[in-house]
């Protein structure tokens, strides 16, 4: 047998059979195991200690293993579970209560972190993502998330700092076509090849840093692949764009991953778009277009200073190839653009950081409210319990002993209501989804979640346990076995103050339920300067841009269409804007950012906009083409007045021309932004025909539309959008913030109520036999109910006075954010303050009124 | 006790504890079991079965010698009972009577 130098088995392993196994076993075992391990032929250490592992692990068997009963501190566990168990059962209803109460919250909790947490995980995943930044370009007020064409090449070729720049365009539209199928797509980017390099989206096929190099490639996502080619390999098929030109497939890019700021299904190269855009072959710097991320070296800016000094060089750079704009710079931090970003001609669907603090702040509430009513019912509970405690001490029972045995108890329920609040997760999940246009999902194997759902509960757990197990455990014996000892004082003031912290947050949510409410409702019905309703647009795709004339006789001859309208952008939309307007007495320091949108003569008329100066474009006037209109904020920058304004001289980039008319403002953008100066051009531009149905047939409008765009525009297919839809869609995050917040708010007055219910159930039991002697000595019922809900009204009315300073606080916090707000009035704390009332004396009064219906003979004679 | 029922793997333990004589400790029916009937087990499959057949009765144990493979820990010698002996005596006799009563033909054809 051959012996190695230190033959010794593996300590670890014998110490877990110590551990585990029969004391009385070990002698034999070990005997067995070391002369076995040492026995063992020659062979690598490490594979002679997996062998001996091996062996060990098998030792835990049921003979082997230390037969843990014997202890009296599991005999202690097991009789603490038992009671624990019993006095679930023994207490249906309050169970119920209590865990139903508990597991709604949690699962409200588990809900809000889940969206928390998706929503601060947007663009983590790219492998850089700490040293990408976009670079943002301010004029003022006027902060854009847009830069020049020019400033990513400067930048990357004079900062040693920037490593890779990236330009990316704004979202186009196109039509797409594979083998005699068409698609249009609404997602696409044009971006520099070098975008796969810095955005990490994991390819499926293809290769990251060539598939974008060559101008006629193209770059798709896995799911629309799937739905061009489905199941063939998509890699090095041809796709046809606009009718005309041929792309080939170069890369297959997995699904963008939904917390992702930039949303696409198609990438197309920068080179392309390089060969017809002026401002990529002339590298402009005086024209904001493109989104711009940049790559630092090494070194990220982790200060202010830091940061501020390479904000410093950027503007250098800027300022040695344009000296005339002001320009200041701003760099974003990747991973905080979707929540921080609150910029102009920025790319849709930003969250906001606001929201995700609020929703923080909710869940943890609704986990208090929670939380609050377990403490309730189990210190309400508290004292036919007293003797059980009394019995312990007595017996010899020490108060930490007591203390765990309460928290075990609680421990239990919060676990049991943590199983329950996963599964009303997992149900309500897809419905959440729907609400809140997330792609939400809960994986167990997440380590990370399954810490915080274990945190959560024992939290709970600890937290609403803690006051009974303290409050319990502290009496005397004697006390306690003295059968009609009098609670009062401190456990009656707790349990009321809790009640109050409970009804104030509900208050204070239901308040927020109603301000959110009343201000998206505020918004959607706010009167814009033009008549939004009976908008209907198509965009003027393929043919129908050359086909100008034909399309318009077309349109006129029918008398569903010609109450029509040609124009480049639609309010809901504008995107451009430009500092190079001149006008008589201008400031030469003035930077202010004027856009404009390119109408014909119809669109005064079309979307009811009111000129209160001056006049509309027509055709009759052969020089309206140089002219210009103005909106009344834009005068007023100007500081001229209706009189004098009209007829004077404007030079629109550097196109000069006389004002004819002004009109009234209207919110050409989102009601988040005040009205801004506009300026509207004749005829340059023209994208989009706006058509106002007559009432009561836009079906047959679609219809007249649909057969003119086949006529005209065969190759493309025919869609259409409404204007006041477009603008819905702007609120979409709103709505859908104030739907959830809604949702939540009436789930923390529901756990509330059910709190109180448990409570005034408890509190009536009690006093059955009071109540019983009164109505023997005359009273009646409706006294009984008022005698007995007089308290819990104190509380409520109570809280409602905390309630209303603090949410009239927080509320018009979130209002500011609006520059047109419904402002916070009186009646709202009123609305919120009767439906509490109201719900609370429904609750109380159910348990009351039975109580005091009750005959007086049985509640007297028992006992 | 009389009623307890041996398994299979009980069966061959047993034999090779009255097999072993006064060696059978658990590292060498482990080892027995390989070279007689070339099963390869657990060390801890031996414990538990010998275990087993202790609480029923079938064998009995002492601690035996000390050695120094061994870190100076003594073994745990088994030595058959009247119980044990019983037990497979009527083990054999069950499969020898069955063995009888099948026709020689009957086995030939499976």
């Amino acid at each position: 047998m051959m012996k190695t130098q230190n033959p010794i088995p593996p300590k670890l392993a014998d110490q877990l059979l110590a551990w585990l196994c029969r004391g009385d076993l070990m002698e034999e075992i070990l005997g067995d195991l070391h002369q076995y391990y040492k026995e063992l032929p020659e062979k690598p250490k490490w594979k002679r200690s997996l062998i001996y592992w091996f062996h060990v692990l098998h030792f835990l068997r049921p003979f082997a293993i230390k037969k843990s009963y014997r202890s009296n501190y599991t005999i202690m566990f097991r009789h603490n579970f038992k009671i624990a168990w019993r006095n679930l059962l023994k207490n249906k209803s309050y169970s119920m209560l209590n865990i139903l109460g508990l597991a709604i919250g949690m699962a409200c909790s588990i809900l809000i972190l889940l969206w928390v947490q998706h929503e601060l995980s947007y663009d983590r995943f790219h492998t850089n993502a700490s040293y990408i930044y976009r670079l943002s370009c301010n004029s003022g007020d006027f902060r854009t998330a847009v830069s020049p064409a020019g400033l990513a090449g400067g930048l990357r070729r004079e900062l040693p700092e920037v490593s890779a720049t990236v330009r990316l365009t704004h979202q186009y539209s196109a039509l797409f076509e594979v083998d005699n199928r068409k698609f249009q797509e609404k997602r696409i980017f044009y971006a520099d090849s070098n975008f796969l390099d810095m955005f990490t989206f994991p390819l499926i096929a293809g290769n990251a840093s060539t598939a974008l190099d060559r101008a006629d490639g193209i770059v798709i996502t896995a799911a629309t692949a799937r739905k061009y080619f489905g199941n063939e390999m998509a890699l090095g098929k041809m796709i046809r764009m606009n009718n005309g030109v041929n792309f080939t497939v170069t890369g297959v890019l997995e699904n963008i991953p939904s917390n992702s700021h930039l949303q696409f299904d198609i990438i197309l190269p920068m080179s392309y778009l390089g060969k017809t855009d002026s401002n990529l072959i002339n590298e402009t710097w005086d024209n904001f277009n493109y989104y711009t991320y940049i790559q630092l070296s090494g070194n990220v800016p982790d200060t202010d200073s830091k940061r501020a000094d390479l904000l410093e060089k950027i503007s250098r750079v800027y300022k040695a190839h344009e000296s005339e704009l002001d320009i200041s710079f701003n760099l974003q931090p990747l991973a905080d653009i979707h929540l921080y970003s609150n910029l102009q001609i920025d790319l849709s669907g930003h969250g906001n950081v606001q929201y995700v603090n609020i929703f923080f702040g909710v869940s943890l509430l609704i986990l208090v409210v929670a939380c609050i009513n377990f403490m309730n019912l189990a210190t309400a509970r508290s004292v036919p319990r007293a003797k059980e405690v009394g019995l312990r001490k007595v017996v010899g029972a020490r108060r930490n002993q007591l203390i765990g045995q309460f928290l075990g108890e609680s421990l239990i329920i919060s676990f049991l209501s943590l199983g329950i609040a996963v599964s009303i997760v997992c149900i309500m999940l897809p419905a959440f989804n729907e609400i809140s246009g997330k792609q939400l999902v809960i994986s167990f194997l997440d380590g990370k979640l399954l810490m915080w759902l274990i945190t959560i509960a024992l939290i709970t757990g600890f937290l609403s346990g803690s006051y009974p197990a303290l409050f319990l455990s502290g009496f005397k014996p004697v006390n306690m076995m003295k059968a009609k000892m009098k609670f009062g004082g401190s456990n009656l003031f707790f349990r009321n103050s809790l009640v109050v912290i409970q009804f104030a947050v509900s208050v204070l949510l239901l308040v927020g339920t109603i301000v959110v409410y009343n201000q998206l409702n505020f918004i959607k019905n706010k009167s814009l300067g033009f008549d939004k309703e009976n908008l209907l647009y198509i965009p003027m795709t393929g043919d129908l841009y050359s086909k100008r004339e034909a399309l318009e006789t077309a349109l006129q001859q029918n008398t569903l269409t010609s109450n029509y309208t040609i124009i480049s952008d639609l309010p809901a939309q504008l995107i451009t804007g430009t500092i190079n307007v001149q006008w008589e007495g201008k400031d030469p320091d003035d930077q202010t950012v004027i856009p404009s949108i390119d109408v014909d003569e119809n669109f005064i008329d079309v979307f009811q906009v009111q000129v209160t100066a001056g006049r509309g474009f027509s055709k009759a006037f052969t020089t309206d083409g140089s002219n210009y209109i103005i909106n009344e904020k834009a005068m007023q920058i100007m500081g001229m007045t209706p009189d004098k304004v009209i007829g004077s001289r404007l030079s629109f980039n550097d196109s000069e021309g006389s004002i004819i008319g002004v009109v009234k403002d209207f919110n050409f953008k989102p009601l988040q932004y005040a009205i801004e100066p506009l300026v509207l051009r004749f005829n340059k531009r023209f994208r989009i025909v706006v058509v106002r149905t007559p009432p009561n047939s836009t079906e047959n409008v679609i219809a007249a539309l649909e057969k003119i765009h086949h006529r005209l525009n065969p190759d493309y297919p025919f869609a259409y959008n409404f204007v006041d839809k477009d603008l819905e869609n702007q609120y979409r995050g709103e709505q859908q913030m104030g739907t959830i917040f809604n949702l939540f708010a009436l789930l923390a007055i529901f756990i509330s109520c059910l709190g109180l219910y448990g409570l005034s159930a408890y509190t009536a039991e009690q006093r059955t036999r009071e109540i019983g002697i009164r109505k023997v000595l005359g009273a009646s019922t409706f006294s009984l109910v008022n005698f007995l809900s007089r308290d819990f009204l104190k509380l409520v009315t109570l809280s409602l006075l905390i309630a209303t300073p603090l949410s009239w606080h927080f509320m018009n916090e979130w209002l500011q954010d609006f520059a047109y707000r419904a402002e916070i009035s009186w009646w709202m704390f009123a609305v919120a303050g009767v439906a509490t009332l109201i719900l609370t004396i429904l609750t109380v009064s159910y348990q009351v009124v039975s109580v005091a219906l009750m005959n007086p003979v049985k509640s007297l004679r028992s006992g | 006790m009389g009623k307890e029922y041996i398994g299979e793997f009980e069966e061959l333990v047993l034999l090779l504890i009255v097999m072993l004589k006064d060696d059978a400790y658990g590292l060498a029916i482990r080892k027995a079991l390989k070279t007689q009937a070339n099963r390869t087990v657990t060390i801890g499959a031996v414990h538990g079965t010998v275990n087993r057949l202790e609480s029923k009765g079938f064998i009995r144990s002492s601690l035996g010698g000390a050695t120094e493979l061994r870190g100076g820990r003594r073994k745990r010698l088994f030595t058959i009972t009247a119980a044990g002996k019983r037990a497979l005596q009527k083990s054999r006799d069950v499969k020898v009577n069955l063995w009888n009563q099948i026709p020689e033909l009957a086995i030939n054809k499976l």
